[in-house]
């Protein structure tokens, strides 16, 4: 472990499986947390698969999802069968060891594992849990089942995007999966901070669906502070002009432009020249603003994107091009600032591994291992941490309660 | 009731959406903060949207309860240099150098792209961010243009990451695990690229690219959307074949149930022009309050998808103080977001006032 890492000596032992969860500890490992996953080999993490067979199980399926691989590093991993007493007691076990466990099942997942926040408390006073159930661990509505597509539809953020005559428009397919994910190792640091200073632990509630209301403010806001519904105007703004997506040459290329300010303006007339000679100020543009996106796009369209973006943020002019998958996998700016680390991985090689967003005294947080394969650790941590010697682990393994394959659920 | 963060001292030099959202959490957390404002205050007193009748930013409201704000220009250079230079934890866009050089803690920068590489002199917006990490261009009708998200959503995700970042150094120091002063930045759009990573990792290894689909439909699941119903819209997520069984039992549709091709998401999305137009003929007899319920009885993870007004009256949200006020200086009170994950023990502020522009300056020079 190195040693300036911030978090180095806390351990988390995380039972959060998908998306939201995952993301969270992975953050916490990449601050130098010493993360145990603990999954097992019947119920394992969900985002190795949801549609599972046996001839995935005997593909090594499981070891090659790049969702699981690309959230899971840094982290160890065991499993253990919680429904079995004996891999309940050694999860307890476990936790005495602990600063914190987290979980991100629906509600009534926990309750049939005879698990809560008062068990884990009797068996280490200062431990704190991390729940992030979908709607919270209170209300009505705590235990309802949500994917982070739902968390997004849940949370009002489709009603001030795409246009009025569309649906409301959602943005992602598990939005609310990621942004969970940061509020989680939020949520985490600010609690090891108190246990730090007091000693004390506790229980953290957090809300995937209210995990989103900061990033619909701006609607929200609009409502109580003017009594009205935002409008859904797709790109058009009230306060800004040009303001929009742009085709650019190529199928499916397009550029963002946004001219925030008059100096702006000035500088973007200039780079386009004859084509807007006879716009003039903001309120001239926006009453002719189906014209004046016309003429934008008729300029653009023949123009590349990726150089067209470096053109215009050479004059100031706020513009970005579209990136795809396999060009974020080449973005330059990314690279130069070696945002992939590549790590090879036991069954699929060589993988990028996307680094955490920031960077300490210029320095990239280190990726050390790639996501671990399943019960990878169980030996290094049954033995070194729980004391269990080789014919105990033997049994154990014997019996089902650990393993390193996956099983088809028996129901 | 002790905060968890109390004892910190956090101050914000450049005032941006992200570090006025970084640093709301470390107030609604107990720290003390304080905004270090020119004297025309910070930028973000000037962004929409704005409160009926009034100059003042609603925005602004929302990311600022329980901060002090303290006009620099009216304050000596020792006066400054000593709140800064005494602060845990500075936050800044990282433009403004001379301040955040007096730094002795913490320094975190947040900013669009990072102090290096291609597009570090690049003029940021949220939007770019969503352009740049891949999301944009899946958004919106399938012939185009794509639809720009609205709002600040990317500063407040920067905000967010930088809040996990900043406190992780400070608590890192408080550990004794790593030394002060250190310098945090943090990228707005790497920030972003947590929404996208995982299709850019599942590229490489599978060489499939996605298209945009049109509004709402994004592969391999479905269904998934917003639809609408008798009464109101409802959001639909069905992934697992005993989710998709309950689903088509739920609508009357259970001629597509056991279908062999249907037991997969990528086989119902192929089969999308057979199995939709039932769907959405369904739909329409059902409200969509009593189907949402209907489908959570029997675990399938369907949404309402609220308004505003309604978001505001789910009893759900109501019941969780979801939202709060944050109180101007004339007493409006404006009902905001609070924070989303609450310490039990340790519980945060909810809501709580905004000061006026330079409303603790006087106080500051006093106690000097």
């Amino acid at each position: 472990m190195t040693s300036n890492r911030p978090l180095h000596g806390i351990r988390i032992i995380d039972l959060s499986m998908g998306w939201a969860g995952p993301l969270a500890a992975r953050n916490l490992a990449d601050l130098g947390a010493d993360v145990i996953k603990v999954e097992s080999c019947e119920n394992f993490d969900w985002w190795r698969s949801w549609e599972a067979t046996q001839e995935w199980i005997d593909e090594d399926g499981a070891e090659k999802s790049p969702a699981f691989n690309s959230i899971n590093r840094n982290n160890r991993n065991i499993t253990l069968d919680l429904s079995n007493p004996k891999g309940r007691e050694l999860l307890l076990r476990l936790v005495r060891t602990a600063n914190a466990v987290m979980e991100n099942f629906s509600g009534s997942v926990l309750p049939k594992l005879n698990l809560s926040y008062d068990v884990f408390k009797k068996e280490k006073e200062d431990i704190i849990l991390l729940s992030m159930h979908a709607f919270g661990s209170t209300g009505p509505w705590k235990m309802f089942r949500a994917y982070g597509s739902t968390v997004e539809q849940s949370s009002g953020l489709p009603h001030v995007n795409g246009v009025a005559s569309d649906p409301p428009m959602m943005h992602h397919i598990a939005y609310g999966d990621a942004v969970a994910g940061l509020n989680g190792v939020s949520a985490l640091l600010v609690a090891l901070r108190h246990q730090a200073k007091t000693g004390k632990g506790q229980f953290i509630d957090l809300s995937q669906v209210e995990s989103l209301f900061p990033l619909v403010a701006h609607g929200i806001t609009e409502f109580t502070a003017n009594g009205k519904e935002p409008s859904r105007n797709g790109n058009k703004s009230k306060f800004f002009a040009p303001n929009g997506v742009y085709p650019c040459e190529g199928e499916d290329k397009w550029i963002v432009i946004q001219v925030l300010n008059e100096d702006q303006w000035l500088s973007f007339q200039k780079v386009v020249g004859a084509p807007l000679k006879d716009y003039g100020d903001l309120k001239d543009r926006l009453s002719r603003l189906e014209d004046l996106d016309k003429a934008i796009s008729e300029w653009t369209s023949s123009k590349e994107s990726q150089r067209l973006m470096y053109v215009l943020q050479a004059a100031k002019i706020p513009a970005a091009s579209t990136h795809t998958m396999p060009t974020l996998l080449n973005d330059p700016h990314l690279n130069s600032r070696n945002f992939w680390q590549w790590l090879d991985r036991a069954v699929v090689g060589n993988q990028p591994n996307p680094s955490a967003p920031f960077r300490v005294n210029g320095n990239r947080l280190p990726i050390n291992t790639p996501a671990p394969t399943l019960g990878q650790h169980n030996q290094e941590v049954l033995t070194e941490i729980l004391e269990l010697n080789q014919t105990e682990i033997d049994q154990l393994e014997e019996i089902g309660i650990i393993g390193t394959k996956p099983k088809m659920p028996s129901s | 009731m002790a905060k968890a963060l109390e004892g910190l001292s956090v101050v914000d030099i450049s005032g941006s959406v992200s570090t006025e959202y970084c640093s709301k959490i470390f107030s609604d957390y107990g720290a003390e903060v304080i905004n270090l404002e020119p004297e025309s205050g910070f930028e973000t007193r000037k962004i929409p949207p704005f409160i009926s009748g009034k100059n003042d930013s609603a925005m602004h409201a929302y990311l600022n309860t329980n901060k002090l704000s303290i006009v620099r220009d009216k304050l000596e250079k020792g006066s400054i240099k000593e709140l800064v230079s005494n602060a845990d934890l500075v936050l800044s866009n990282g433009e403004n150098s001379e301040l955040s050089a007096y730094s002795k803690g913490v320094l975190s920068e947040i900013s669009w792209y990072g102090k290096d590489g291609d597009y570090e002199n690049f003029v940021g917006t949220d939007a770019q961010c969503f352009a740049l990490n891949g999301m944009l261009r899946g958004l919106g009708a399938i012939e185009g243009p794509p639809i720009i998200p609205t709002g600040y959503q990317a500063q407040i995700l920067g905000g967010m990451a930088a809040f996990a970042g900043s406190l992780g150094q400070v608590l890192g120091f408080e550990l004794g695990n790593n030394k002060i002063p250190t310098l945090l930045e943090t990228s707005i759009f790497e920030t972003c690229l947590c929404l996208t990573e995982v299709g850019a990792v599942s590229f490489f290894n599978t060489g499939l690219e996605g298209r945009r689909l049109g509004v709402n439909r994004f592969a391999p699941t479905y269904p998934l959307g917003v639809f609408p119903c008798k009464e109101g819209w409802i959001g639909l997520t069905v992934l697992t074949p005993s989710q998709w069984h309950a689903f088509c039992k739920l609508l009357n549709m259970e001629q597509f149930a056991f279908v062999p091709e249907y037991q997969t998401s990528l086989g119902r999305l192929q089969a999308i022009e057979i199995i939709e137009p039932v769907i959405q003929e369904s739909l329409l007899t059902f409200s969509s309050k009593d189907l949402f319920y209907k489908a959570q009885e029997q675990k399938i993870p369907l949404a309402r998808v609220p308004t505003m007004e309604e978001l505001l009256n789910v009893d759900q949200f109501l019941e969780r103080e979801a939202f709060t006020s944050a109180i101007l200086p004339d007493e409006t009170r404006l009902t905001v977001p609070s924070i989303p994950f609450r310490l039990m023990d340790t519980p945060p502020s909810l809501g709580g006032n905004v000061a006026k522009l330079g409303e603790h300056t006087e106080s500051f020079i006093y106690d000097k």
